[in-house]
């Protein structure tokens, strides 16, 4: 396929609020992580990687009145789509030729598991009822900024906004738009911070994808979005890219509802496609981003999937959910974010708190290592098993 | 013990929703997951919130579940050694 | 490069508040005088061992039966790609771990009502229950949520990337969550009859006892729609999402008058409930009438307009809240 240029990036997450926060924490190995801060829980035993602004915080930034009905899943959205748009110069009169997908799976849940008990007995904060689903969300964040050519929202789990950039280039390809800002967004809710302790995948410590010790997965929270473009459009408005996207793929692992199947079928599926959309060998990936989450499960599928379709030739692999925690549908566009930062850069980031290979896994990237890269694959894989993968490419010069 | 296992397998039926079996139906010696009653992954999780809902038992690791989770049998036993409610 | 073969409409099966997998609303329709009704269910037994549907919300039950009637309908085994549209998900089971959560404290929670709350539990199920390694995704987007389903779908048939495919639109409601709806203005507004909807439609490139073809699609957002009169001058009937929402349905059929002129009108909501997915429903009734060679006289907007015409093409036109709006045109 004829690539995607990538025209701008907003980025929203436990390691800071835009690019520069972002890559610096990236560069210096800084997690995020830590005792949950913000959130109002019972389970302070598990770290987290929440973004540091409470939500009367994020108004202020987006000079948006303490009285407006907001949820913190849009806030965040907001945050990481101001800074797309001014990064891809979009102004609010351009935005009727300019589609807007998103992907999340809580919506408004963080004020619903609130006031729950006030929707079903009382008249009190019935205002909020109207922006808990997932496409109030998207059209919240969405409509801060003007009016969109079209807005839609995906809701895949882990996945979500991995497979919003797919759409996004499939309408671009087709014709359907020039211009398509693509990505994710979720906080993090009572609701899936009880639910996967109820499937005890959390960890107590700080996770540690791909080491023999891993007990599970740190919930994080944030939002990124992409500007994709056709190439036309880039020319005509003199932008130029940050980035390609070469190849897609998603597939559907069909095992089970919260476990990848041990030979990583779907997720040996999905990079394999993003390769042959490509037209790239799998010798010619330089690292991956895998979305080793640090499960017992994830982990010792992902490795299956990677040493299926790479034999003895792995590429570099790290997660970087130490850093961040799993953002869970934003992961797909935040974890891209952070590929497209190591392609300009020339960097792998490091897979923190790794120190023990696991048995038949990858061993990942563990040390800061520079390394010019011009093809990286992202993979983001949802619960369910809907799993995709990214091919990222830095742009031809 | 008879009666723990009696109870017990009323409360497997309810937290795992058999809405069409009785405790006559279990027999407490048959393997509870794969071949005899076939339960899975996500039933032993319910087990586990069952043991400590109902018996104060807290298993950390639901990898303990695979030996606890044998039969109901099995299952009476260790919560009879090792139930603190 | 795009592809440009036509799409065949092999199949569409619904659960809903008129008799179940069946089309017996032709003729015969279950009449609602009430603001909010449950569907009629089948029984699911043939579709779900009873050790699996212990655990599933009707949503998850329903999309079985719907996928699974749709696939033998069509004759085929499995499709190219599963796509699924879902307002609000699977509520029942997320009604059942809010409940929890919020009256009894955050500890010991059941996985299971967690596991299957998910959006993208009713098309992972669907692939896992017919081993489906296609491409797999769920939108949700209000009234819109299985119009971007088909967007996909329509996409993928157009890039060559699949010969067929099953699409799908359910969402559930429970009375706790209908009357919530209610006090924030979302559902059950003047008329309005509040349903459940679980639609599966098998799509394919091959032609093998179609229901009717899928001419064109498209989407579009707060849209000056007199730029398109011109695409849908050759429509028998226009298929209309009123559902007795008084303020919306006087600014829907104003709009549809405008624009599609001297065309009999139709409705259905009246007959299967509003619900985020209606939409799905629309496109089942549409395609069946296609099939059947008729209009049903309790479809049309003005009664009077009623007649035995066969139709050959009709145009859904789903204006869902104002701003998002959806054509679909479907032809014998």
């Amino acid at each position: 396929m004829a690539p995607i240029l990538i025209t701008g990036m907003g980025v929203v997450s436990a390691i800071g609020v835009g690019q520069a926060e972002t890559l610096d924490a990236l560069l210096n190995n800084r997690s995020g992580v830590g005792p949950l801060a913000y959130l109002k829980t019972e389970h302070k035993e598990f770290p987290v990687g929440e973004v540091k602004l409470t939500d009367a915080e994020m108004r202020a930034r987006l000079g948006i009145p303490e009285t407006a009905i907001t949820t913190r899943t849009a806030l965040m959205g907001m945050l990481a789509l101001e800074e797309a748009l001014c990064d891809a110069h979009l102004t609010p009169g351009m935005l009727p030729q300019v589609g807007f997908i998103s992907g999340t799976t809580v919506g408004g849940m963080d004020m619903s598991e609130q006031f729950y008990l006030d929707y079903i007995s009382s008249e009190a904060h019935k205002e909020y009822i109207a922006v808990h689903d997932c496409g109030s969300c998207t059209e919240m964040t969405a409509n801060r900024f003007g009016k969109f050519a079209f807005t839609t929202t995906l809701s895949t789990a882990c996945s979500s906004a991995a497979n919003a950039i797919i759409l996004g280039a499939n309408m671009i390809r087709c014709g359907e738009a020039d211009i398509v800002v693509v990505g994710g967004s979720e906080c993090i809710t009572k609701f899936h911070l009880n639910g996967f302790n109820s499937l005890m995948i959390l960890d107590t410590e700080p996770c540690r994808p791909f080491d023999a010790t891993r007990r599970g997965l740190n919930l994080g929270e944030g939002a990124a979005y992409l500007v994709l473009e056709s190439e036309e459009s880039a020319k005509r408005r003199c932008v130029k890219p940050q980035a390609m996207l070469s190849g897609y793929g998603n597939a559907c692992d069909a095992f089970h509802q919260t476990a990848s199947s041990p030979d990583g079928e779907g997720a040996y599926r999905a990079m394999k496609e993003a390769l042959e959309e490509a037209g790239i060998k799998p010798a010619d990936v330089d690292y991956i981003n895998a979305h080793g989450t640090g499960t017992t499960n994830n982990d010792a599928s992902e490795s299956q999937a990677m040493k299926r379709l790479f034999g003895d030739q792995v590429p570099p692999v790290s997660s970087t959910k130490p850093f961040t925690g799993h953002t869970t549908s934003a992961s797909g566009s935040i974890e891209a974010v952070f590929c497209i930062m190591a392609l300009q850069q020339g960097f792998l980031p490091v897979n923190l708190n790794w120190s023990q290979p696991m048995e038949d896994g990858i061993i990942p990237v563990s040390q800061p290592t520079k390394k010019a890269l011009k093809h990286v694959l992202c993979n983001a894989f949802g619960f369910g098993g809907n799993d995709s993968s990214l091919l990222l490419s830095k742009p031809e010069s | 013990m008879d009666e723990l296992i009696y109870t017990l397998k009323q409360q497997i039926i309810e937290a795992l929703n058999l809405e069409d079996m009785t405790p006559e139906d279990i027999d407490e010696n048959a393997s509870l997951f794969g071949e005899g009653l076939g339960l899975d992954s996500i039933d032993a999780l319910e087990l586990i919130v069952l043991m400590e809902k109902n018996y104060g038992i807290k298993l950390k690791d639901p990898a303990q579940g695979k030996e606890i989770f044998k039969s109901v049998a099995v299952m009476a036993d260790f919560i009879s050694k090792n139930r603190t409610k | 490069m795009m592809e440009s073969k036509e799409i065949y409409v092999l199949s569409a099966k619904q659960v809903s508040v008129q008799q179940p997998l069946s089309e017996d609303w032709m003729r015969d329709p279950v009449v609602y005088d009430v603001p909010f009704a449950r569907a009629i269910d089948p029984s699911f037994k043939d579709y779900v061992s009873p050790i699996e549907a212990r655990r599933m919300g009707k949503i998850l039950k329903r999309a079985l039966a719907t996928s699974k009637e749709a696939l033998k309908a069509a004759g085929l085994e499995t499709v190219d790609t599963i796509i699924t549209g879902t307002g609000y998900g699977c509520i029942e089971n997320t009604e059942f771990f809010l409940d929890a959560l919020s009256k009894d404290g955050e500890q010991l929670l059941k996985p299971t009502y967690f596991m299957q709350s998910t959006h993208n539990t009713i098309s992972s199920l669907v692939a896992i229950q017919t081993r489906n390694h296609g491409y797999n995704v769920t939108y949700a987007h209000k009234g819109i949520s299985f119009d971007s389903a088909l967007q996909d779908v329509w996409l993928q048939f157009r890039l060559g990337k699949i010969n067929s495919a099953l699409v799908g639109g359910h969402d559930e409601m429970t009375e706790t969550f209908y009357h919530i709806l209610k006090k924030g203005g979302v559902m059950g507004k003047d008329d309005e009859l509040c349903g459940e909807a679980a639609v599966s439609v098998v799509l394919s490139t091959e032609n093998d006892n179609a229901l009717c073809k899928l001419k064109s699609f498209k989407m579009l957002h707060q849209p000056s729609l007199t730029a398109l009169k011109d695409e849908f001058a050759d429509v028998d009937y226009v298929l209309t999402g009123i559902s007795g929402d008084h303020e919306n349905d006087k600014a829907y059929l104003n709009e549809a008058r405008a624009l599609f002129g001297d065309k009999p009108l139709l409705k259905y909501k009246h007959l299967f409930g509003e619900s985020f997915t209606s939409s799905g429903l629309g496109f089942y009734v549409a395609a069946q009438c296609l099939h059947a060679g008729f209009v049903p006289p309790s479809l049309f907007v003005n009664p009077e307009e009623a007649d035995d015409r066969k139709p050959k093409r009709i145009l859904l036109y789903n204006r869902s809240d104002g701003k998002n709006c959806s054509l679909t045109m479907l032809e014998a």
